[in-house]
């Protein structure tokens, strides 16, 4: 009877799952076709990946994005745990309006922050390019680690870094030594979050990016308006077998870790 | 007593402190400067305080634009919830196995990029595109069917984007979930459905909740998707504030704009935070 | 509290040092060319780069305006050379963000075809150099329409449900409309814009897509079967599939001008001027309009370069996009908003 009714909802599992694989999967046999036009099945070939390693401005873009999240990711990591620490400790009459401004890029729409991004940038001078793209992406990778950071916070024994310290451990000691390994895949989680945000981000980048530089959601959103060459294609499946690679590894270290706990 | 400036926490939070008023609260107020300021011709604007942006906005062109970008907002959350509750129900219900591999499968075009995303429905629903093609090969269609600029495919490209949020958000609230409670109630002579309806839907409700306004608040945002799957024909507020920052070249205008989406959005999260009682975001994480 | 300063003046070198790791190198062996995509065949930019030593950094924008936008806020500066449409470059001298040209460095400037000189945004020839013609066009597929189409006009044929392409510039749009009404497509009376408007408005059930890149393909991936094109798009869709019919329609056309200026801060404004004298030279415009297909405006080049891209007798006749009031402006912003909500219903 219960084994009925599970598999009813494996199959609806499997179906929507299905349809989400349905558009990857398309973009992914297209970029094995011998034709520019992803329209019919012309034959099977790799030149779209010859080219796409001697298209300098896609590799361009591509590394640009890796560099964008990761340094974004980096000042996130630093002032969201740091923030999420003192937070649970100060008790400053702006502590609640602070938490809701500083969690605030997340909540709003993408496109308003692009736009108050673009308008206060220019008013405050500042050029256009890196300075804009990586002070606009670390606002919005800050919610995500200091979110995770927090709730990670939320079930730690304060009364261990206190014993630390009634130990005699000096506070930066008990911190290093107590604190950071226990809010620490806290923060790795939160950093991976916010690179996979920054990673992907279109609407905001659009607005702050500067006349030079070009990170590789914009320039996938040029070319879908301008004719797609195979060549993202290419590229997107190459991404995504990192992805999987990168999951599957992720997931079975930390398969491994919980059954080590088991035993 | 400790000195306050002796002690270092408050050390920890300066740097969240500066950036937050200086990059969040800075851009923000002057946004809201802005939206009362003159425009001047060209691409400039003037520091005279007027009404005349938001006046502007009764106009029944924009009030259209609000009203369209509302409707497709409310039926993308619909659709989200329709389709991803039950997912993410079922996935909860799962052994430890197979949770795993479906969180997997669900991360997985979570971490692809979303525009290449589109752009495989773009492909698909085109005239000439698989869909099409599949559909007259198998002889049910003799004529390519307009799938593609249409407002179903703008539907079809937003759900599919904010699915996987509502799925999460779910999820974890079922997670959660004591599934003692409904043994319970079963064994206190509850129907299945009942059991359902008055303990299940209830204890997930948060993460129902929380699904809804991930959902909600950044379709009311997306423009290009209309764009790109609907051909342009699609006027929301997100594309209205593109144009006016960048075609129309009317800032105050803009930021009105985008004021007013902001204020929905926060009616919005204030709404959450009265009925769930809580400030954070069941699953987003 | 010496320590909060202190804290505060490191919170503020931190910022300083964010805003100027990212500052660019001014070094004068970089050249930013700022115009839409594909606008230059690879060669003819290596070519440059070969001659003179000069990297260029080809950055795009979408629209007309978007480069106006950046271009004011970056105040002139941030682009050497920017190839735009004639009546934002109007916008941009009255701006005062053009800086003069160099004639001392483009020596060759006696190769441009009087004909595209002294134009109303640069009536003295002082701060552009053309770089294409362009005069928009209805294309359609005679195998899948079953009436001769003429002009705008047939555009409203309810035969053509759901089924043309248009380019997205709102000014070309409502300009077209106003030549179908026997209109000036620079109408400043609110009146007849309004009215153009509603006939816009009508026009909603046969829109199939609004986009200005690749609309040409629209009507070759069976998404329409007419459309309304720029030149450059009519000679790519042509190439493709010759049995489409391409009309000059009848009511008037628009013509346009692409020219190339130097912003008047430009970082490397003397690699600008070397680079539009470069832009002159016969073989070299040549290569460029054969592969944007626009029709050529470099006189000297007519001789070698495909006759088609060369001129017709009665291409003058014409009218440009004008700037127009800010209340007219105002009046075609709406109309055009309200006619892509009208195309969605």
């Amino acid at each position: 009877m219960k084994k009925k009714r599970l598999s009813f909802s494996e199959i609806y599992l499997a179906l929507v799952t299905l349809i989400t694989y349905l558009p990857i999967a398309v973009v992914i046999v297209f970029s094995f076709n011998d034709s520019k036009l992803p329209v019919a099945w012309k034959g099977f070939t790799l030149r779209w990946y010859e080219r796409l390693f001697h298209d300098a401005a896609l590799m361009e873009a591509l590394r640009n994005s890796i560099v964008l999240g990761l340094v974004s990711c980096l000042f996130a990591a630093v002032i969201g745990t740091l923030g999420a620490i003192g937070m649970a400790r100060v008790h400053f009459k702006s502590k609640g309006m602070m938490e809701y401004l500083s969690t605030m890029p997340i909540m709003l729409p993408e496109i308003i922050l692009g736009m108050v991004f673009m308008a206060f940038f220019s008013m405050l001078k500042l050029p256009f390019g890196w300075p804009t793209l990586i002070i606009a992406h670390t606002s919005f990778c800050i919610p995500y680690v200091y979110l995770m950071v927090k709730a990670r916070l939320v079930g730690i024994d304060k009364s261990i870094e206190e014993a630390a310290r009634d130990l005699g451990a000096s506070p930066s000691r008990a911190f290093f030594d107590i604190t950071l390994p226990l809010i620490l895949p806290a923060v790795s989680s939160g950093c991976v979050l916010s690179f996979a945000m920054s990673f992907d981000d279109v609407v905001i980048s659009i607005f702050v990016n500067g006349p030079t530089l070009s990170t590789l959601p914009i320039k996938v959103y040029t070319q879908m308006r301008t004719g797609v060459t195979p060549e993202i294609n290419a590229l997107c499946t190459l991404i995504l077998i990192a992805v999987i690679l990168i999951l599957s590894l992720s997931s079975f270290l930390r398969n491994r870790e919980t059954s080590d706990d088991d035993k | 007593m400790k000195s306050f400036w002796t002690d270092r926490r408050w050390l920890c939070v300066l740097p969240l402190y500066a950036f937050t008023l200086v990059f969040v609260l800075g851009p923000v107020v002057y946004m809201v400067a802005v939206s009362f300021a003159q425009n001047e011709a060209g691409t400039g604007f003037r520091w005279a305080f007027t009404l005349e942006n938001f006046a502007k906005m009764r106009d029944p062109v924009y009030v259209q634009c609000f009203r369209e970008s509302f409707t497709l907002a409310l039926s993308t959350t619909l659709l989200c919830s329709l389709i991803g509750y039950p997912f993410g129900y079922c996935m909860g219900r799962l052994g430890k196995r197979g949770k795993r591999l479906m969180m997997f499968l669900v991360m997985v075009p979570f971490w692809t990029s979303s525009l290449i995303r589109l752009y495989g429905w773009l492909i698909l629903l085109q005239a000439k595109g698989v869909f099409n093609n599949l559909l007259i090969a198998l002889g049910l269609i003799n004529e390519p069917l307009k799938i593609l600029y249409t407002y179903p495919a703008v539907l079809i490209g937003m759900v599919y984007g904010l699915l996987p949020f509502m799925i999460l958000a779910v999820y974890t609230s079922v997670e959660k979930m004591d599934w003692t409670l409904i043994e319970a109630a079963r064994d206190l002579g509850a129907s299945r459905a009942k059991a359902f309806f008055t303990v299940t839907l209830r204890l997930t409700l948060p993460g129902l909740m929380s699904g809804i306004i991930l959902t909600f608040v950044p379709s009311m945002g997306l423009f290009f998707i209309a764009d790109l799957l609907g051909g342009n024909k699609i006027v929301l507020v997100g594309s209205l504030i593109q144009d006016q920052m960048t075609r129309g070249g009317n800032q105050p205008f803009a930021a009105a704009l985008a004021l007013i989406l902001a204020a929905v959005t926060t009616v919005m999260l204030w709404a959450y935070r009265r009925l769930t009682g809580t400030a954070e975001l069941e699953g987003m994480l | 509290m010496k320590k909060k300063l202190l804290a505060l003046l490191c919170a503020a070198a931190t910022l300083l040092a964010l805003s100027g790791c990212g500052a660019k190198n001014n070094s004068s062996k970089e050249l930013v060319l700022y115009t839409w995509e594909e606008m230059f065949p690879q060669e003819v930019l290596d070519g440059f780069t070969q001659k003179t030593g000069i990297k260029i950094v080809y950055s795009n924008f979408d629209y007309d305006e978007t480069m106006l936008e950046k271009l004011t806020q970056a105040k002139g500066g941030d682009y050497d050379v920017i190839i735009a449409d004639d009546y934002i470059i109007e916008q941009a001298v009255q701006a005062g963000l053009v800086g003069e040209l160099d004639k001392s460095i483009i020596d060759n400037y006696s190769n441009i075809n009087p004909r595209y000189q002294g134009q109303f945004y640069d009536p003295e020839d002082k701060y552009t150099v053309p770089y294409g013609c362009g005069i928009p066009l209805i294309v359609y597929d005679p195998s899948v329409v079953d009436f001769e189409i003429k002009g705008y006009n047939d555009l409203w044929n309810p035969a053509l449900k759901d089924s043309v392409a248009i380019t997205a510039n709102y000014r070309v749009i409502n300009g077209i409309t106003l030549l179908s009404m026997g209109k000036s497509m620079n109408e400043e009376d609110l009146d007849v814009i309004a009215k153009a408007g509603e006939k816009l408005i009508a026009l909603a059930p046969n829109i199939r897509l609004i986009q200005d890149d690749n609309t040409q393909d629209a009507l070759l991936n069976g998404e329409a079967k007419a459309a309304f094109l720029y030149t450059s798009q009519v000679t790519q869709v042509m190439s493709e599939n010759p049995n489409l019919k391409v009309v000059y329609p009848e009511e008037g056309l628009g013509y346009g001008i692409m020219a190339a200026f130097v912003p008047v801060n430009a970082p490397n404004a003397k690699a600008a001027n070397e680079f539009l004298r470069y832009l002159l030279e016969p073989e070299i415009s040549k290569a460029c309009m054969e592969y944007i297909g626009y029709v050529n405006t470099t006189g000297a080049a007519d001789s070698i370069v495909d006759p088609s891209l060369v001129a017709p007798e009665n291409a003058g006749t014409g009218e440009f996009i004008m700037n127009v009031s800010e209340t007219a402006n105002d009046a075609y912003n709406k109309n055009w908003i309200a006619f892509k909500a009208a195309c969605g219903q």
